[in-house]
């Protein structure tokens, strides 16, 4: 039997804000508002740009372009590199203003909640009005120049999807009144999870728009398109049910650089790789855990790519444990190539509550003794005023980034 | 144009009970004056226990990022940028 749409009140709202990290610099720089600014990983020609503002994608600029291919388009775009301060208090303030509505808001990334109305949804709750006040909280509290798309639905995929309908300053929303209508004005690659290779699929299945793909029939999508489960989850995503409000619990820590100059020099890489194990060495510790498994990425200039992982005896946390257990995997590489990117994660965490004593004490207790002394004395001054040797002169390699995604 | 500095600059800062607001009114730097015509953003950030409260300004020419230190009291001028490409 065909399950029916879901009929339910939407109580899900889903809040984005537009071309973030530029619409945020445009707040705080007044002359730049009204004109084209990307915000790029590096303001050199090959920079990746991060986020244009709404007047530079009117202009065909997009996210992922290179900085030389902005420049073709406007000559005079302003160019921005990232302040992670600046796009941080903004996302904080948001987040204080949506915590203002329900006791449920999930932050999606930097520029995404959703707030579930669902725990304190009443007769009288119109999610509609809501949303304008909300618009309205957002350019009073945090900034005029601030502006975001909200959608409104029964579950977080529609709603993300309702946001999308009418940037850059869009309120919509969609219930089974309207579900068909909309779905009969879009292409598949709006809906979101379905990129150029995934359309294709559907494509070959005889998918050819998001009416197609919510008129097909449960078993089609999971025995003939998807051919496992998933086939079913998006049977539901589709008809308003909710299945993606599932909650992840953090099983890693990990730091990631893309190197400014490709090197294969080693000293140089050690002390990439030092500043990498710092970093998420202090946040590991500061989460107040030990990770007993260790892991290494490196990409090389020529694209290809090795990985290393491996689980330790013990459970560590200082950087200098870390750091070390990075090296044995570095070393276990086959060749030597000038690398383009490097990235360390360490994973097993634990609370370390039962460590197991070693039977020659190599000092484990004393370095991680040292390592909250440190940590302590950067906590009171300041991010890297005490750092290990090997760092000196890295003040501005591997800076403080913003990532994507959830 | 975008310039990253770090001098310190003087300041007169005005404080309204009445309308609540706290806004820097007037910078001195390099000699010369610029009344602060708009505050566009304003956050506050840690650097380990010290508290700075960092103020995104514009005199209707330039824009400047200033910084007041609650620790030592200074002001530092950090950036001026008139929002032109180069």
């Amino acid at each position: 039997m065909d399950l029916p749409i879901n009929t339910a009140i939407p109580t899900v709202m889903h809040i984005d804000l537009n071309s973030c990290f530029a619409t945020v610099e445009q707040q705080a720089h007044h002359h730049m508002r009204g004109k084209p600014v990307i915000v790029a990983a590096y303001k050199t020609d090959r920079g990746c740009i991060l986020s244009p503002s709404i007047e530079a994608k009117k202009l065909g600029i997009k996210t992922g372009m290179r900085v030389y291919e902005a420049k073709q388009i406007c000559p005079n775009v302003i160019i921005r590199d990232t302040d992670p301060i600046l796009v941080r208090d903004v996302h904080s303030k948001f987040m204080k203003i949506f915590d203002d509505y329900s006791p449920y808001v999930i932050p999606k990334s930097i520029d995404e909640a959703v707030i579930d109305f669902s725990p304190v949804f009443s007769k009288t709750t119109d999610l509609i009005v809501i949303g304008k006040e909300i618009k309205d909280r957002m350019k009073k509290e945090i900034g005029e120049w601030i502006f975001c798309n909200i959608g409104i639905a029964t579950n977080r995929f529609l709603a993300k999807l309702a946001s999308s309908l009418h940037k850059p300053d869009g309120l919509d929303l969609i219930n089974y009144k309207n579900l068909r209508q909309i779905y009969s004005s879009i292409k598949l690659t709006d809906l979101y999870g379905i990129n150029t290779r995934f359309e294709f699929r559907l494509n070959a299945s005889g998918i050819n728009s998001p009416l197609d793909f919510f008129q097909a029939k449960e078993n089609f999508l999971k025995k003939n398109v998807f051919k496992s489960i998933t086939g079913y989850y998006w049977y539901l995503r589709l008809r308003g049910w909710e299945i993606d409000d599932y909650r992840s619990e953090r099983k890693s820590f990990g730091q990631e650089y893309s190197l400014k100059e490709k090197t294969a020099d080693l000293e140089k890489l050690k002390k990439i790789i030092m500043k990498l194990c710092e970093k998420m060495g202090r946040r590991l510790r500061q989460s107040n855990q030990f990770a007993s498994g260790i892991h290494l990425g490196i990409m090389y200039q020529d694209y290809s790519f090795w990985h290393k992982g491996k689980k330790l005896h013990r459970s560590i946390s200082s950087t200098k444990d870390l750091f070390e257990e990075v090296m044995i995997l570095f070393f276990l590489q086959l060749k030597t190539n000038v690398v383009s990117k490097i990235s360390v994660s360490c994973f097993s965490l634990n609370q370390n509550n039962n460590q197991q004593l070693a039977l020659i004490d190599l000092g484990g207790e004393k370095i991680n003794k040292i390592s909250g002394a440190l940590d302590k004395i950067n906590d009171r001054f300041g991010e890297f005023t005490i750092t290990p040797a090997t760092m000196i002169d890295m003040k501005d390699v591997v800076i403080d980034r913003i990532a994507f995604g959830k | 144009m975008q310039e990253k500095l770090f001098e310190k600059i003087s300041v007169i800062f005005s404080y309204n009970a009445e309308k609540n607001t706290a806004i820097p009114y007037k910078i001195r730097w390099r000699l010369c004056d610029y009344f602060i015509k708009k505050l566009a953003y304003h956050h506050k950030v840690r650097e380990g226990r010290e508290l700075l409260h960092i103020f995104h300004v514009s005199d209707g020419n330039l824009d400047f990022r200033i910084r007041f230190n609650t620790e030592d009291l200074n002001w530092i001028l950090e950036e001026v940028s008139d929002g032109s490409s180069y």
